[in-house]
């Protein structure tokens, strides 16, 4: 939503637009080619994720949950640094809720702890539980949830009831099937399911084994498929690719837009300083595994990588090219030098957290009601972020793209658009 | 009002951006100084009769008054998230009844410091946390000497405490800070461009946040609308915040432009004339088909506010909007 236009300063715009023409589209080149191969590591992580999930259902044991766990972490690490394309993009933010929805009320899938609560305000349907119920009521109709299929979650249980924190799918709903409900309140500690959720005949605990096992599966396929489509859309051809490249000044305001907003709204805001101040550890953006501290790292990363032009995939190799701090540096060295230290000193704040949470201080106790320290790291990060988006701005005013988008952008064409 | 603008018009010379001390005389400062009085009166009130029957009053003028500022999502109320604190809402994951239950169950001693109450989480906190001691039938029938009674007079504290924060920052660094923007040695506002262009956010991003939120979020989808999710419904004030919001909006928008705004007055006009007349205080309507209509015609009235903005207001003063808090999903 960042960056709506106005008719303001049109013809600053136009004025702005012969001179960089061709290194434009060289860096929108760029911006693409780093989507395309972020998607495709997220695909193939999320691939292997799949082999070990069914390892897991196929031969139950302690190892394998633990493989299946590691294959989910390693897979949020490039898929992360594609959260910068979600804002500026529309393709990639109507797709998005399919794979990154949180927070989630787990109660709709699993069995939760009395302590998770029942039905609220917002949710009827908090305590669901579809892998213990083959049958249930959703908006007066019965459903029948016999088999657990990829159709029933993305079709009928995703967002039932149109709650957003009925989340049915996407890496968050695979983090508490593989680890469970964190109970350790604010104190050292992640979801402890036991390797037995998964087990057969008696061994088997808490009931359903083998459905919670048809569900992890479905949601490990749907993950694996939305995210080759997503890569696909940024191949040679693709739509995401497209519509980046159609109009030069559109596509760069698409690279700010998404920049400033993840650094501000979405990452400083909603999840890191909302967290602190509700010393709620259920705000962890991934809270079942304590995985938080990364999560937060690679968003970080993934607005560097796309200010830069660079991007190390998975498999150490190096995706690169003309960047927009070359467009920027142009227009206005003194606002790049200054994005450049900007973008670092994010990355330093967002690595202690990192560091501090790899040596035992996690995410959550830094969340404790007057935690002095915690709060002192997570703020000076949220206040890193708050500073680069300051900025990102003068980029844009700078490169005098505040004023294009509205050719054609939802914004005129759809007054309403703006409110969505 | 209307003589004011015209007079500054004719100062066409002076500063490119004289509705930034506008804003900051005849809105913000006001509006920052009628908060901290009605939340220490409500303290005070605590103070002296703690009992739910006897807020309710000054609960109520204390959340009409935070509606006159609580768009300023700029310096002191966006500062250690004060905002967020003084009203935490919307409350997606129901917090706020889960924690002032759990203080009230628990008898949290931390309402005796007021340092160690600043540090409870925020869905605790603040008006709406306050509203379910007042307004929530299992929990407002406390005596002058429960526990509960000990919460309601630290929620006010408290309250109190941030409005004071809230007045004396704008009056001791960020008006001035506002006003010296492009001058040496200002370095949060480089421009008087982007001072501007500031303010204006806070505009559109209070407009989004009625339309989106206030109205949005009660209307859900036409198949499932969620009249339970509306603002301070147990309060009955809804429809009161959406009104008053409004008003605190247009007198925003009337000082940080420079020259009239006739389709912006007419735009607020016909959304606050379509509210008025809603008689739905807590959007129940939204349940039925044509209820639900009737808040989406009123929402629609104030998506043509931004509109109107974005045609009269931007354009002079060589702004768009800025990224905002909101731009999160």
């Amino acid at each position: 939503m960042g960056l709506r236009t106005t008719t303001a300063v049109a013809l600053l715009a136009l004025s702005a637009t012969p001179l960089f023409a061709q290194s434009k589209s060289d860096v929108l080149g760029t911006y693409a080619n780093i989507a395309q191969a972020g998607y495709e590591d997220s695909f193939i992580t999320a691939q292997r994720l799949k082999d070990a999930v069914e390892a897991l259902i196929s031969t139950p044991s302690p190892e394998a949950l633990q493989a299946a766990k590691t294959a989910w972490l390693a897979a949020r690490v490039p898929y992360q640094q594609t959260e910068v394309y979600r804002f500026g993009n529309p393709i990639v933010d109507d797709w998005e809720g399919k794979v990154n929805a949180w927070p989630l009320d787990e109660g709709l899938i699993d069995y939760v702890d009395a302590s998770y609560g029942g039905e609220t305000d917002e949710n009827q349907l908090a305590v669901l539980n579809v892998i213990a119920n083959p049958t249930f009521t959703l908006g007066g109709e019965e459903v029948d949830a016999a088999q657990i299929t990829p159709a029933l979650l993305e079709g009928q249980l995703h967002e039932a009831g149109a709650v957003e924190s009925n989340v049915a799918i996407g890496y968050h709903a695979i983090e508490f099937l593989l680890w469970g409900q964190d109970l350790n309140g604010t104190a050292y500690g992640a979801g402890d399911r036991p390797w037995t959720d998964y087990a057969t005949g008696d061994t088997c605990s808490n009931g359903n084994c083998d459905r919670r096992g048809e569900y992890l599966k479905a949601a490990t396929d749907l993950l694996a498929s939305d995210l080759e489509w997503m890569a696909g859309q940024w191949a040679e051809g693709g739509a995401a690719r497209e519509a980046v490249l159609a109009d030069e000044n559109t596509g760069i305001h698409a690279i700010l837009t998404g920049m400033g907003s993840l650094s501000y709204g979405e990452q400083a805001g909603e999840r890191m300083k909302l967290g602190v101040m509700l010393n709620d550890p259920e705000e962890e953006h991934d809270c079942f595994s304590d995985n938080t501290h990364n999560s937060h790292y690679y968003d970080g990363l993934g607005v560097r990588n796309v200010y830069l032009g660079e991007y190390m995939r998975v498999d150490g190799s190096v995706v690169s090219g003309p960047s927009l701090s070359d467009l920027v540096a142009k227009a206005d060295a003194g606002v790049d030098a200054e994005l450049r230290d900007r973008l670092d000193v994010t990355m330093v704040e967002l690595g202690q957290i990192k560091t501090a949470a790899e040596t035992g201080f996690s995410y959550d106790m830094m969340l404790e009601r007057g935690n002095a320290e915690g709060e002192a790291l997570i703020m000076s990060a949220v206040d890193a972020l708050v500073g680069q988006t300051r900025v990102i701005e003068r980029a844009v005013t700078a490169l005098g793209v505040d004023t294009i988008a509205f050719e054609g952008s939802d914004s005129l064409d759809d007054p309403n658009a703006v409110f969505q | 009002m209307r003589a004011f603008l015209a007079a500054t018009f004719c100062f066409a010379a002076a500063p490119a951006f004289a509705g930034i001390d506008e804003v900051i005389e005849s809105h913000v400062l006001p509006g920052t100084e009628a908060f901290a009085e009605a939340t220490t009166a409500l303290a005070s009130a605590a103070t002296d009769d703690c009992t739910a029957q006897n807020l309710r009053d000054p609960y109520h003028t204390a959340f009409d008054s935070w509606l006159g500022i609580s768009h300023l999502r700029l310096g002191p109320i966006e500062e250690e998230g004060r905002g967020l604190a003084i009203s935490f809402w919307p409350d997606t994951r129901g917090l706020v009844g889960r924690t002032a239950a759990g203080l009230v169950a628990d008898e949290d001693p931390v309402v005796e410091s007021p340092e160690a109450f600043a540090e409870v989480s925020i869905a605790g906190r603040g008006l709406l946390a306050l509203e379910r001691l007042l307004f929530e039938d299992d929990l407002a029938g406390y005596s002058a000497d429960s526990y509960s009674c000990a919460l309601a007079q630290a929620i006010a504290g408290d309250l109190a405490r941030m409005a004071g924060e809230i007045d004396r920052e704008w009056q001791d660094s960020f008006a001035a800070s506002l006003r010296s923007a492009g001058a040496g040695g200002n370095s949060f506002f480089l421009s008087e461009r982007e001072a501007a262009q500031a303010l204006y956010t806070a505009l559109v991003t209070g407009l989004d946040f009625v339309a989106d939120q206030r109205l949005g979020r009660p209307m859900g989808t036409f198949e499932a609308p969620k009249p339970l999710v509306a603002e301070a419904r147990r309060s009955g004030r809804s429809l009161r915040n959406v009104g008053m919001s409004l008003e605190a909006l247009r007198e925003l928008a009337q000082t940080l432009a420079d020259h009239p705004i006739p389709e912006t007055e007419a735009a607020f006009a016909a959304a606050l004339e379509r509210a008025e007349q809603l008689d739905d205080p807590v959007f129940a309507g939204v349940a039925s088909p044509s209820g639900r209509l009737r808040v989406e015609a009123l929402r629609t009235l104030v998506s043509e506010i931004a509109s109107a903005a974005a045609k009269e207001i931007a354009p002079e003063l060589g702004v768009s909007v800025g990224f905002n808090s909101a731009d999160g999903d």
